[in-house]
């Protein structure tokens, strides 16, 4: 273990060493603009073996790295447009942004789920290793797990074991750093939609045909709640002898969960509807006139897995006198394809604009 | 007071954790969410969701896992509970399987849970003390009476999370009345959807947070939703769209910067946490959970002016700014604010649900037709 002070003239040579030591599959430990860092190149599985080793106890909690900048980051995980923003706006900076990994690494630095967090210190001086390595380096905290937040050397050499000490290779000491909290972990793997994709409402799958439909104009959430309860009275007979599925497509806050208000209200539900994001299915029972049912209330805004539907079991919910009404409909519809819902979309033409609710029937 | 102490074992399946957790009294032995423990390596810290999440799978682990860490063998376990809801049907019906099932091989009596009482007394909840395998039985029961002595009733519950946001007055434990919830969306649940819009993934709240103590709380403005009602509702489903708007405006205006986004954060988190304190503070002003006379409580100590309190219980309940906004409401009427004491258990947890459950066996409310219990997906207090 060889200990070498950073100088305000000695960046040139740390810089070597550092890349030396890394090449030679040792450990590195680092500064950053958040706490220290334990580096060893992420792609070699025998550093990345000895590196767990020295962190222990850690059973499969994945491994964040450091790249030196997008296009690197673009090597190994799959950049979506959640995490695009996130590269643009926060990096280089204290922020470690999770992708879909795209199995490059090293084996244990992805997540069981190969998903991978991605780090781009705000600090020149390890930019210039990764870069000059070629490689990114894994960006774990330095001290052993479960120990005090490294902030100086002696942060983590006070805590660590024989052992563990053999194992480093080289420290990089820049003194006492500043009392930063570590990265904030943004994870943008769950691909929860904001607005629907480009064209995703006017082009529906090519096995069903649309007819002609339907667009009316809301004002108010009480327009909205009217406009529900008039679809729901045109389909009153359907809804009794098929059982019915509404599909509904907006943006966040466009008015899905109002919309489904005035289904509930047509039902004569007394309970207050609230969102169902969190709990994906809430069920309700109605009684309007002779006729009793339930109403099933679903979000699919967390929903990305097909399998997910038979756990939901969803398939079994559509009877008659039953209604299940969907937000985020384009999430799963291709799940429940033989249901033929009626398909709602809420936009709005401008912001702050009347909502535009398009209705159509597939066949 | 407290009679008699029985080690429970509680499982929580009600939505995207699965969760077991053994209790004694309000001490928690062993509290294991799969998520959280590395039963098969997923993302440490990182919250699962129904699609990477199977309780099926989990729950056997979770048992064995929480018996080991509590040290106890089935024959100390003396009773079992479990959530009956609110919840995710699937998801509940597989923790009550699960403890039927238990029930009759180990021939437990059954307690059947409200997932909102665990949260609502999860700040009974108390770390294991050290010397707590020394301690004779009649120790822990004095031990346990005496820290009860410590709350008072009626009190105020507060749950915030993903899933929910309402006020509940408790005469007694057991004893509970709905004051004011969302009438639409929950508060977490906002947090997390502003925080998509502004990309910081799933789930955005913790993030929010982060950010926000980087941010300009006074940058930009919001509503105050609700002032004209004269209930204790609540409504956030205004401000997201509100939020929606003032970001596709600053992006449009490509104003939506770094420090932008760290004042978004602030402002937007305090919006909606002003919102709950404003009905939190109406509550108070109109005296509404004092004027139901509760009964004495039978097992806890008399009410006291000096000790009235506000629970707080709810993933959201972890924000350092949300708890530190309740203080300054509370204040000027002399509430104190009670919290769980770590972040575990503001989260979907069995510890809650164990707690709750010793409480309803200290009133003899065990399932009677255990092969009847049905689930309760919309379960209500």
């Amino acid at each position: 273990m060889q200990t070498i002070k950073l100088t305000s003239n000695n960046h040139q040579q740390v810089l070597d060493q550092a890349v030396a030591a890394l090449q030679k599959g040792e450990l590195v430990i680092y500064p950053t603009e958040t706490i220290y860092g334990l580096g060893v190149v992420a792609t070699d599985p025998a550093a990345v073996n000895k590196l767990l080793q020295y962190k222990s106890r850690r059973e499969g909690k994945p491994l964040s790295i450091a790249v030196s900048n997008p296009d690197m980051a673009a090597k190994y995980v799959m950049i979506n447009d959640q995490a695009k923003k996130l590269y643009q706006r926060f990096l280089p900076g204290p922020i470690t942004v999770i992708s879909q990994g795209k199995n490059k690494a090293a084996p244990g630095v992805e997540s069981e789920f190969g998903t991978l967090g991605i780090r781009i210190p705000d600090y020149q001086l390890i930019r210039a290793v990764v870069k000059k390595l070629g490689k990114p380096i894994t960006a774990t905290s330095a001290n052993a797990s479960g120990k005090k937040r490294p902030y100086t050397i002696n942060d983590i050499l006070d805590h660590l074991s024989n052992k563990q000490k053999k194992l480093l290779g080289l420290i990089i000491d820049a003194g006492k750093l500043p009392p930063n909290q570590p990265s904030t972990v943004i994870d943008t793997t769950l691909s929860t939609p904001v607005v629907l994709r480009e064209g995703q409402l006017s082009t529906s799958s090519k096995s069903t045909t649309k007819l002609p439909s339907a667009q009316l104009i809301s004002h108010s959430e009480q327009e909205t709640q009217q406009i529900a309860g008039k679809l729901m009275l045109k389909n009153w007979e359907k809804l009794k002898k098929q059982g019915l599925v509404i599909g509904l497509d907006g943006p966040l806050g466009a008015g899905k969960t109002i919309f489904a208000k005035g289904v509930a209200k047509f039902l004569h539900i007394k309970e207050t509807i609230t969102s169902p994001t969190y709990s994906y299915l809430n069920e309700y029972d109605y009684q309007r006139g002779q006729t009793s049912g339930k109403f099933y209330h679903l979000d699919a805004w967390k929903l990305q897995d097909p399998a997910v539907i038979d756990k939901l079991q969803l398939n079994k919910l559509v009877q008659p006198k039953n209604i299940l009404v969907v937000e985020w409909w384009e999430q799963i519809k291709s799940s429940l394809p033989h249901k033929q819902p009626l398909q709602v979309s809420i936009t709005e033409s401008k912001l702050d604009h009347p909502r535009i609710l398009k209705i159509a029937q597939t066949n | 007071m407290t009679k008699k102490l029985s080690p429970i074992l509680a499982i929580d399946t009600s939505c995207d954790e699965t969760s077991t957790a053994v209790t004694v009294g309000t001490t928690v032995l062993a509290n294991i969410i799969a998520s959280q423990t590395q039963l098969h390596a997923p993302y440490g810290g990182v919250y699962p969701t129904i699609a990477k999440q199977a309780h099926q799978e989990n729950i056997d682990q979770t048992i064995q896992v929480a018996l080991k860490r509590a040290q106890l063998s089935w024959s100390a376990i003396q009773a079992i509970a479990v959530t009956q809801g609110p919840g995710l049907a699937p998801a509940l019906e597989v923790g009550i399987a699960r403890a039927k099932q238990l029930t009759t091989q180990y021939q437990k009596p059954l307690i059947a849970v409200n997932h909102l009482e665990g949260h609502l007394v999860s700040i009974f909840a108390q770390p294991r003390p050290q010397n707590w395998r020394q301690l004779s039985a009649q120790q822990r029961l004095d031990r346990e009476n005496h820290y009860l002595a410590t709350f008072s009733f009626p009190a105020l519950g507060l749950i915030v999370s993903g899933g929910h946001t309402e006020f509940i007055l408790i005469n007694q434990l057991g004893q509970y009345q709905v004051l004011g919830q969302t009438i639409d969306d929950a508060a977490g649940e906002c947090l997390d959807k502003v925080g998509r819009m502004l990309n910081l993934g799933y789930p955005a709240g913790p993030v929010i947070e982060q950010f926000a103590k980087k941010g300009d709380a006074t940058a930009f403005e919001f509503p105050l939703p609700m002032t004209t009602s004269d209930d204790f509702n609540l409504s956030f489903s205004g401000l997201k769209t509100y939020a929606r708007n003032l970001i596709t405006k600053l992006e449009t205006a490509n104003q939506l910067d770094q420090q932008a986004v760290y004042n978004f954060a602030a402002s937007f988190q305090k919006a909606v946490f002003r919102h709950i304190c404003y009905k939190l503070n109406k509550i108070l002003k109109e005296q509404k959970w004092q004027t139901n006379s509760p009964k004495q409580p039978k097992t806890l100590a008399k009410p006291s002016q000096n000790n009235q309190q506000l629970w707080l219980g709810g993933g959201v309940a972890a924000n350092l700014k949300l708890r530190q906004m309740l203080r300054a409401t509370l204040k000027p009427y002399k509430l104190k604010l009670q919290t769980p004491y770590n972040k575990k258990l503001c989260m979907d947890n069995a510890a809650m649900i164990g707690i709750a459950a010793g409480f309803t066996l200290q009133r003899g409310k065990v399932v009677k037709a255990i092969e009847k219990l049905q689930r309760r997906p919309r379960y209500n207090l």
